[in-house]
């Protein structure tokens, strides 16, 4: 086929199936149910203010408003006090359908799907006819306002129509407003309200609030002032990439060899790290060749224990040869790396062993930050939290885990499970989640709670990682991979002791005024009875035996404070 | 002939030592108390494993063991102050004279303590026991705390009794004898005319007996315990052997319950271990009934078959068989007499009453069996 006809032919493509694409994509992209599809809008909306907040240093303050304009037809509007966004932004940010640079990218976000809030424009373009409504302004001299859609024939962004108005007090920050429609608002576990109350918990510097379609205005506050600081984008681990991620990522490359490339945009790949490759790759090469199964397992069996130099000097002559073929590989312009020889890479990459990935742009939300998210959000009467160390699951993508835990106070009872990935709340297909068979697979009556389901108890458990394993393209469960799974059950348990141990404490608390009273009772019956046997005046007896009970507790709780400074 | 013997024991009574002691108890806890500690009683374990059997003395005693009982420990606070109210109560009681039963020193203690819902006793299982704490920890009989224990049982015989203000003969009281009183501590014998006791049974034997005029004729003062000796009974028999010097028959049916009563006066009981040396009377013998009287009198026609499952059978052994093997195994049935008629009675599986004697005429038992048994000293240890 020709070049200029095949590049028709997906010009043609895209232009007749963009709002196609989106349909058919709608459970991928989060846009499945009405009440879902609602809250897929808000997470959207939210996500972008959150983000471009913590990208300018702001504390965000975001402002969700539900208006009902009819059956399963609403009006969303979303302000922030973000940095706003400049005129000739605009469209990309709201129209940029598919071209999403997160996607690509080897960095913790919080966008999950890739097309962002440009999806939500869509569906309320697909479902309503309408446009969205932006207001925004970077605090300079005029405030936009803009009518943003889709345009399906470009794939891309068009403003229908734009004001400026004067900004005569400096505003800043970006209002949207979308009318959708097919959608339902409930005030469920799934819905908006629910939502945005997790995020607030896993964003204690965030200030949320809502306004739901009966007028009822609920407030999130803020409880941290520390605003976290934006990921870092981190090289992919040889052990974490997959065949397409090479193959495209050479094709973006600005490097000029495939050597330079592995080395410049991988992590943990060395010069000497290529030198090897190539001769695993020679070595697969010639056995591949290989007619004997059992040689070839045997020969595969050897090079899995490194002893890729034996075995190619197995093949003599042959593996010279094959090592100065797989060294030409090395050379070659990254662009012209073929699908083959990609595979190639990454089934050698899987053979040998490279230093753990790095973990320093995990961004977790942290200790102090859980607990105030906790405490502000629920109000418990007890609140703790773990962020365990970073680990790698498949051998080379990084994660991290962190739990809070609440418990009683104003919490209902009930033992609930708050489930985040990278801060995002994940409200659907709990049960095939590992943070849930992880929190269920623990012994609580090992810990002091007894009746669990009427327990006033909540966990939060973040799974932090650049590529968080989801079970499906809903991205709405976390697969249950062993390492992860191991994790979040050491932080449970973790958190679950400190739990015990204030329990403990409650009970022994309880415990001491529940014996203080034993004894405080008997004392007129064992002072007149006293008094009888020895002649005393029971008065006496009684303030004797007042004064002992005050200082054997005043001893007991003295011992108490000793122990726990010393704990 | 069985004759008086030297007295052993004098009149004990005093009820200024019981007061004394009650006295020292609550100085020694207001001691410890005002030495800003933590005040305790020891209180000798009861059950049985804290019970032995002294070879010497051949009775049932107490051991050493004690248990430790604080004011301030949750677990023992409550009992510390129902021992306590007890001790109190008795205290005044001693004092003014009077005595009270088990249950009325129950109800006489038991109120709401103010500002709960609880009350000092629950009920009188509670009460009970603190009482018997009390009697352990100072090695004196309830009865000397002025609480009496049930009555039952009565004498009948040829000596004076002295209670309190009033002086008879136990010969004149009619036929129905004088019942003996939950407390004997201050009875007082000043006059007897009797050659020693007969302990009996049965209400029905003891009558027999007084109406064929034994006690007369035979210089006995019988003793009827009416089922498992009472404790006053119990302190009355071992006062009329160590303080009057009497010797103690005891005639009771030919069954494992009648050897028990027998073994509970000569020896003790385990509940009461800590007071043997009160109320048992180790020296006291047994006339009857016994397996090898069945065959030497001709009453195999009036035996009664054993109840329960024999050893040998299957199930087995229950009911009499297993009282009978416990019995063999009594520290004090180890002698060839008792291991021979408890061996007896397994063989042949059967019991024999005292009212069995009637079989050969209402005298036989007054006028033939127990003058010859004892006359010729036909008595097991």
């Amino acid at each position: 086929m020709a070049n200029s006809e095949a590049n028709k032919l997906f010009k043609e493509f895209k232009i007749q199936s963009v709002s196609e694409f989106f349909r058919r994509n709608a459970a991928m992209l989060g846009y499945t149910g009405k009440v879902r599809s609602f809250t897929t809008i808000i997470h959207e909306a939210v996500t972008n203010s959150l983000d471009a907040c913590e990208e300018a240093g702001i504390p965000p303050y975001v402002r969700v408003e539900i208006e009902e304009l009819g059956s399963e037809h609403y009006k969303i509007i979303v302000e922030d006090n973000g940095p706003g966004i400049p005129e000739n932004y605009i469209a990309h940010v709201f129209g940029k359908m598919l071209a999403g640079t997160k996607a690509h990218r080897n960095i913790q976000s919080r966008g999950q799907q890739g097309i962002g809030i440009s999806g939500a424009v869509m569906f309320a373009q697909i479902t309503s006819g309408k446009a969205t409504r932006v207001i925004t302004s970077t605090g300079g001299d005029e405030i936009i306002e803009a009518w943003v859609g889709i345009d399906v024939e470009k794939n891309e962004g068009k403003i229908f129509k734009k004001i400026k108005h004067p900004n005569p007090t400096g505003w800043r920050g970006t209002r949207i407003e979308m009318e959708v429609k097919e959608v339902r608002y409930i005030r469920s576990k799934q819905g908006p309200y629910w939502y945005l109350k997790l995020t607030a918990i896993a964003n204690p510097h965030a200030h949320i609030e809502l306004i739901e379609p009966d007028g009822k205005l609920i407030v999130f506050p803020r409880s941290s002032e520390e605003i976290p600081e934006p990921p870092e984008e981190m090289k992919p681990h040889p052990k974490g990439v997959m065949t397409d991620d090479i193959y495209r990522m050479a094709r973006r490359t600005s490097r000029t060899t495939v050597r330079t490339f592995l080395i410049g945009e991988f992590s943990r790949i060395s010069d000497k790290k290529v030198e090897e490759l190539v001769k695993y790759i020679a070595a697969l090469r010639l056995i591949k060749e290989e007619e004997e199964q059992r040689v070839r397992e045997q020969l595969l069996k050897r090079l899995a224990e490194g002893e890729v130099d034996k075995v190619l000097a197995s093949f003599g002559k042959k593996g010279k040869n094959a090592l100065k073929e797989a060294e030409k590989l090395m050379e070659k312009p990254p662009e012209k790396l073929t699908w083959h020889e990609a595979e190639e890479i990454v089934e050698a990459f899987k053979y040998m062993t490279f230093l753990a990935p790095p973990t320093h742009g995990l961004r977790p939300i942290g200790e102090p930050n859980i607990e105030k998210g906790l405490s502000g959000i629920l109000k418990p009467e007890f609140v703790t939290a773990v962020t365990r160390p970073p680990k790698v699951y498949r051998g080379g993508i990084p994660f991290q885990v962190e739990v809070g835990l609440a418990f009683g106070g104003e919490l209902s009872s009930g033992f609930d499970v708050l489930r985040y990935a990278n801060r995002v709340p994940l409200l659907f297909d709990a049960g095939s989640c590992v943070i849930t068979s992880a929190a269920r697979s623990i012994d609580w009556k090992r810990y002091r709670v007894d009746d669990l389901e009427r327990t006033p108890l909540v966990l939060l458990v973040n799974v932090v990682s650049v590529h968080v394993p989801y079970t499906s393209t809903g991205k709405q469960s976390i697969a249950s991979e062993d390492e992860i799974y191991e994790e979040i059950r050491l932080a449970i348990m973790e958190v679950a002791r400190r739990l015990a141990k204030y329990l403990g404490g409650k009970h022994r608390k309880l415990y001491q005024v529940k014996r203080r009273k034993i004894f405080e009772k008997y004392v007129p019956e064992v002072s007149r009875a006293l008094s009888i046997l020895t002649g005393e005046p029971e008065d006496t007896i009684k303030n004797l035996l007042i004064k002992m009970i005050e200082k054997k507790f005043e001893t007991v709780e003295e011992n108490k404070a000793e122990a726990d400074g010393n704990a | 002939m069985l004759k008086r013997e030297r007295p052993k024991e004098r009149f004990s009574y005093d009820p200024r030592k019981v007061l004394q002691k009650l006295e020292e108890f609550g100085k020694e806890i207001l001691e410890e108390l005002k030495a800003g500690r933590n005040p305790f009683i020891d209180v000798p374990t009861r059950g049985l494993s804290n019970v032995y059997f002294d070879e010497k003395d051949r009775v049932i005693k107490m051991g050493d063991k004690t248990s430790r009982r604080y004011l301030f420990n949750v677990a023992h606070a409550r009992k510390f102050m129902q021992t306590l109210l007890i001790a109190a109560y008795i205290k005044r009681l001693v004092a003014e004279g009077k005595h009270a039963s088990l249950r009325e020193a129950y109800y006489a203690n038991k109120h709401t303590i103010p500002g709960t819902h609880e009350n000092t006793f629950e009920d009188q299982s509670e009460s009970d026991p603190i009482i018997e704490d009390l009697e352990r920890m100072f090695g004196v009989l309830r009865e000397e705390m002025h609480i009496t224990a049930d009555r039952r049982g009565y004498i009948y015989g040829d000596i004076v009794i002295k209670d309190g203000e009033d002086e008879f003969n136990a010969s004149k009281l009619g036929m129905g004898g004088w019942a003996v009183p939950g407390t004997v501590e201050h009875i007082e014998f000043p006059e007897i005319n009797v050659d020693y006791v007969l302990v009996v049974e049965t209400a029905a034997m003891a009558d027999r007996l007084i109406e064929e005029k034994y006690p007369k004729k035979e210089k006995a003062l019988i003793v009827a315990t009416q089922g498992q000796a009472s404790r006053g009974v119990r302190r009355l028999i071992h006062r009329l052997h160590y303080e009057e010097g009497l010797p103690i028959i005891v005639f009771t049916d030919g069954d494992p319950y009648g050897w028990y009563i027998y073994s509970t006066i000569k020896q003790g009981s385990i509940n009461l271990a800590y007071l043997s040396e009160k109320l048992a009377t180790p020296e006291a013998k047994f006339v009857g009934m016994t397996m090898d009287d069945i065959k030497k009198y001709g009453l195999e026609n009036v035996t009664e078959k054993l109840k329960g499952i024999p050893p040998n059978k299957k199930g087995g052994p229950t009911g009499d068989y297993k009282r009978i093997i416990e019995e063999m195994n009594y520290p004090w049935f180890q002698n060839k007499e008792w291991q021979r008629q408890l061996k007896l009675a397994l063989k042949w599986g059967v019991r024999i009453e005292q009212q069995a004697l009637a079989n050969k005429s209402l005298e036989f038992v007054a006028k033939k069996y127990l003058p010859e048994k004892i006359a010729n000293e036909e008595l097991l240890p």
